[in-house]
């Protein structure tokens, strides 16, 4: 049998992560999400504690965190604010393709001093013209000398507008397709690099989410990761890496959701009981329940199936797919408990609505998710 | 300078609380320990000493059963502590405090130590006897309810604040002394991550409980405070609304005037 018990290095990591959640990240979540603000303070504690570069190894100052373990963190930190996780986790995404694709000589070089200090970076794949067809992206990087000439635009780049660093998916030639795009690592200071301004967003509004322009940008061969065309198998392996922790995310809002909606029953009377004893209510409870319970043994399942070596792309998708779309199903639920309460921006649950939503759209739209769980099922019945 | 500080774990205040099987005691199988609150105002008074005085090194000791007693050493280490005695109180102590002191003076008399900080009580059974007891064992002066605990290596002394009754007490010290802190009055810190790693490796020194008489007290029974009743919530749009039902419940429901 697997043994699912945490061992007690993993349960202080996750008291860690709680009570950073609790203490320093829940208090600002509603302030956040009302105004749009990104709380800078709140990210640099959470560098401070060793939140942030968790997938980094040691080695070059990250905190060299198996899957596992990074799932229970940012299911923790989910609990208190889905947008704020967003943003604490961008860097594990956005630093993925040099860890997979970078030499040792980059790894030294970009990697040490990022991590050494506060640093956001960004990862810059999706595109105005597209995101799941990412084969199809357009932003060109033509060789120029001994380097790279970019020129394009990419889209929906969480922490974009505060990033110092940027790994950007780019192709040395359209008609090769998937076979032309080639990954660079590129520091915001370079000549040419602009972001756009903050979107606004239906959820995740405490993070920062822009477009950036790459205008002309030189770009030494020393900065490419990984050769030329390999550009689109490094964004695969990384988000083979990367969505499983949006699984945990996800499930961090579904449980929040139903933590919010059982304390609620408990204390909301109508025909002179409380509404958990209402078998309406008990039966919605129950369901969530088995929804955010689901979700969390997905998600530690895809992470162990990755801890193992194994590539875990069929795993982590289902844990990825099922877990947002049960954090919306569990949102929703949370707010039909609270009945027009819910509904009111003065109380807890429409926010996990919303911020529930945007889980089901990135690292991989749910749609996309489906064809790779096909795709990799149906690999077992040929 | 050498700082012995005493750590305990207790319940997280987060945790429900149950009667063990025997009815004596809290259930230690369903609650979940952390470090206590008013120890780990005393980790960060010794921390904060730490790095004002070079060369201070940080020792935590405690008494107590496994495994909560360990894992508590460790969390004093992930804080900053330089090292850890656990005196392993077996699975059936008491928790009498006379019998915690005198298990705690045994090991802090066997190490070097110019300073022994505690929190001033526990949260759990609020005792608040411990530091005064090994001011006694170890024959040394104590002070409880100190807060903002400096040295002053002008005078070669401490010098320390009590917040009491009628106002503010100032005091100096020479060492050693053993000091109960007030909580809450430093901001304890958040042990990091890479730290917590660490700690998981790090070597916990044992030791073992002193003999010796006095201390016999058992607890007789446990029991929960009985469920709060006749609670209401009232709900309300705006502070008048809430005002308004709140009287007329006052006077037409718990009629409390006419």
């Amino acid at each position: 049998m697997p043994d699912f018990s945490l061992s007690p290095e993993q349960q202080s990591l996750r008291d860690l992560a709680r009570r950073f959640a609790r203490s320093e990240m829940a208090p600002h979540a509603a302030e956040c999400d009302r105004t749009g603000r990104f709380p800078e303070e709140i990210y640099r504690k959470a560098y401070e504690l060793g939140l942030m570069n968790l997938n980094v190894p040691t080695e070059y100052g990250g905190s060299g965190l198996g899957a596992v373990d990074q799932c229970l963190i940012v299911e923790e930190l989910a609990h208190a604010c889905g947008g704020m996780t967003t943003s604490v986790i961008a860097n594990c995404l956005a630093l993925e393709p040099i860890l997979l694709g970078g030499t040792p000589e980059q790894k030294d070089r970009i990697l040490k001093p990022f991590c050494a200090e506060y640093h956001l970076a960004s990862f810059c794949l999706t595109e105005p013209s597209g995101g799941s067809d990412a084969g199809g992206l357009k932003t060109r990087a033509r060789r120029d000398g001994d380097g790279y000439v970019l020129d394009g635009e990419k889209c929906f780049i969480t922490n974009a507008p505060h990033a110092s660093l940027y790994t950007v998916f780019a192709t040395v030639d359209p008609n090769l397709r998937h076979k032309g795009i080639t990954a660079f690592a590129i520091p915001r200071s370079a000549e040419g690099v602009t972001p756009g301004k903050d979107e606004e967003k239906m959820g995740h509004r405490a993070s920062s989410t822009s477009t950036v322009r790459f205008d002309g940008v030189r770009v030494p061969a020393a900065d490419r990761l990984g050769e030329e065309g390999e550009g689109f198998s490094l964004a695969m392996r990384t988000l083979d890496q990367t969505r499983t922790p949006i699984g945990a995310l996800a499930t961090g809002i579904a449980q929040a959701a139903l933590d919010h909606a059982a304390a609620y029953a408990l204390k909301r009377q109508t025909f002179g009981k409380p509404i958990a004893e209402h078998q309406a209510i008990q039966i919605k409870l129950a369901n969530m329940a088995q929804a955010v319970h689901a979700a969390r043994l997905l998600t530690w399942h895809a992470a162990w199936t990755i801890e193992r070596g194994a590539k875990g792309t069929l795993e982590s998708s289902i844990a990825k797919c099922f877990a947002s779309d049960a954090a919306l199903h569990v949102a929703d639920e949370a707010i039909q408990t609270f009945g027009g309460y819910g509904y009111m921006k003065e109380y807890p649950v429409e926010k996990l609505l919303r911020d529930a939503k945007l889980t089901q759209i990135y690292e991989g739209a749910n749609e996309i998710q489906r064809t790779v769980i096909a795709r990799e099922l149906l690999l077992e019945y040929a | 300078m050498e700082i012995v500080v005493c750590v305990k774990p207790v319940p997280d205040a987060e945790t429900r609380l149950r009667a063990s099987p025997d009815g004596r005691t809290l259930d230690p199988e369903a609650v979940k320990f952390v470090l206590a609150g008013y120890d780990e105002s005393a980790v960060e008074q010794a921390l904060l000493l730490k790095e004002a005085v070079p060369g201070t090194k940080v020792h935590a000791v405690a008494y107590g059963p496994a495994p909560r007693t360990e894992e508590v050493l460790r969390s004093a280490v992930a804080l900053g502590c330089d090292q850890a005695t656990w005196v392993d109180s077996g699975p059936d102590a008491t928790g009498d405090p006379i019998v915690a002191a005198r298990a705690l003076a045994g090991a802090i008399a066997g190490l070097a130590h110019d300073l022994v900080l505690c929190g001033k009580q526990a949260g759990d059974d609020e005792s608040g006897l411990v530091a005064s007891a090994l001011g006694a064992l170890l024959s040394v002066p104590d002070f409880s309810c100190v807060v903002d605990l400096r040295w002053d290596a002008a005078t070669s002394r401490f010098r320390f604040q009590r917040p009491v009754e009628a106002g503010l007490e100032s005091w100096t010290s020479p060492t050693p002394f053993v000091v109960g802190l007030q909580q809450a009055w430093n901001d304890p810190r958040t042990a990091k991550l890479p730290a917590i790693l660490k700690s998981r490796k790090a070597t916990i020194g044992r030791a073992t409980a002193a003999a010796g008489t006095g201390g016999e007290s058992r607890p007789e029974k446990f029991e929960l405070p009985p469920p709060r009743t006749g609670a209401k919530m009232i709900e309300y749009r705006t502070p008048q609304e809430a005002a308004e039902k709140l009287v007329r419940i006052l006077r037409e429901e718990a009629k409390v005037f006419p």
